[in-house]
């Protein structure tokens, strides 16, 4: 099969692909009602995979995850990667935006995911919490040392 | 008809497809053959960042077209290149398809098997769902399945949802599916078949009552084969 061959077949899967992530248009000849199908399948299934990876923020969220991923999804759709880490991060800026408050764990949790997802330089990122005791939480990602993190405790207000 | 039997000589008989939340289920079936465990289930680091990415996105229609064929094939063969094991093909349960198919979808999987000379991981679910999703007749499909080639046999539980049937393993497995079961055993003696569910896990009492619902009808197909 010559190259040209591969890459015009590969062009028209990544449309297929932007089609059902990313509400593109579908390449000519699909069924529409099953396209939309195909969509809110794996947008079902990219919300169970981002619910299992950030347990925090799926805890905070309770009862509105499925709604609210679901918004998140048709709106800004998935990340180029379409993996779940960040896909979550990407569902908690979201929600951020979105003006949607979380608890404290579902903020630790993201922040770790985000430092996580930093492979170069110097990283630092604080987060002011309030359990169990005010305190600042910060991250510190540095090449070779990996991740840091310390909290300092803040005075009572 | 000589039944077509698998290059797998091993009798695997009913397995499972292995999840932290059944492990305990799991271990109370005393008749379980074997289990699958799929690295996504032993940590994320277990895959690398672009598998994780591919079954994110779903599984991939392919057009069922010589041009598409011939790709795969090649890709089948870079693979069986670069892994010091057999490989065994799934082929997917698709809501949508792409338009013009040269040919449908047993003489696609047929061949690609053919070319490849890789085993079938037959997933039962699949064609009950393309039968029904997109109108033929599944047992006829199944017939023409390359079923000596079988590796095992999945099967899967799903969910009819606004006229179109969802595969999702996370629901029962349905009757239908377990009729094919049932239809493939009369006609081939696959080495082993084995559930998969994925999550919504259900009891453990569930769970087992549906690897019996299985093996029963494993046996129904068996004695039919026998006496034909």
């Amino acid at each position: 099969m010559p190259a040209r061959d591969r890459s015009a077949y590969a062009e028209r899967q990544a449309q297929l692909l932007a089609a059902l992530l990313r509400g593109d248009d579908f390449p000519s000849g699909f069924v529409a009602a099953r396209a939309e199908a195909a969509s809110s399948a794996l947008r079902r299934k990219r919300g169970r995979t981002v619910a299992h990876d950030w347990p925090a923020l799926t805890l905070c969220l309770g009862d509105t995850f499925t709604a609210r991923f679901d918004a998140f999804d048709r709106g800004a759709g998935a990340t180029a990667s379409g993996a779940p880490l960040p896909d979550g991060l990407a569902f908690a800026r979201w929600l951020e935006t979105a003006g949607v408050v979380l608890d404290d764990d579902a903020r630790v949790e993201i922040l770790l995911g985000r430092a996580a997802l930093r492979r170069h330089g110097v990283w630092v990122r604080a987060a002011r919490l309030r359990e169990p005791y005010p305190r600042l939480l910060v991250v510190v990602r540095m090449p070779f040392a990996g991740l840091v993190q310390r909290s300092v405790r803040l005075a009572e207000r | 008809m000589t039944t077509p039997t698998s290059p797998i000589t091993t009798r695997l008989g009913g397995g499972a497809g292995w999840r932290p939340q059944i492990d305990g289920a799991l271990a109370q079936v005393e008749t379980l053959g074997f289990i699958e465990v799929i690295a996504e289930s032993i940590g994320a680091g277990a895959l690398p960042d672009g598998v994780v990415a591919a079954r994110e996105r779903g599984l991939q229609v392919v057009p069922h077209t010589r041009e598409a064929l011939e790709i795969l094939c090649e890709n089948v063969a870079i693979a069986q290149e670069a892994l010091p094991v057999p490989l065994a093909l799934e082929h997917v349960a698709a809501l949508v398809q792409w338009p013009s198919p040269e040919m449908d979808e047993a003489t696609f999987v047929r061949e690609l098997i053919e070319r490849t000379g890789a085993l079938l991981l037959l997933d039962l679910s699949n064609p009950y769902a393309n039968a029904l999703n997109h109108g033929y007749e599944a047992l006829e499909a199944l017939a023409r399945f390359p079923l000596e080639r079988i590796a095992y046999v999945h099967v899967g539980g799903g969910v009819l949802r606004d006229g179109v049937y969802h595969d999702t393993h996370s629901h029962p497995v349905v009757p239908g599916v377990l009729h094919l079961v049932e239809e493939l055993c009369a006609i081939a003696d696959p080495p082993g078949v084995m559930l998969e569910h994925d999550d919504d896990f259900p009891p453990a009492s569930e769970l087992i009552a549906e690897l019996k619902a299985i093996a029963a009808a494993v046996r129904r197909g068996g004695e039919r084969r026998a006496c034909a």
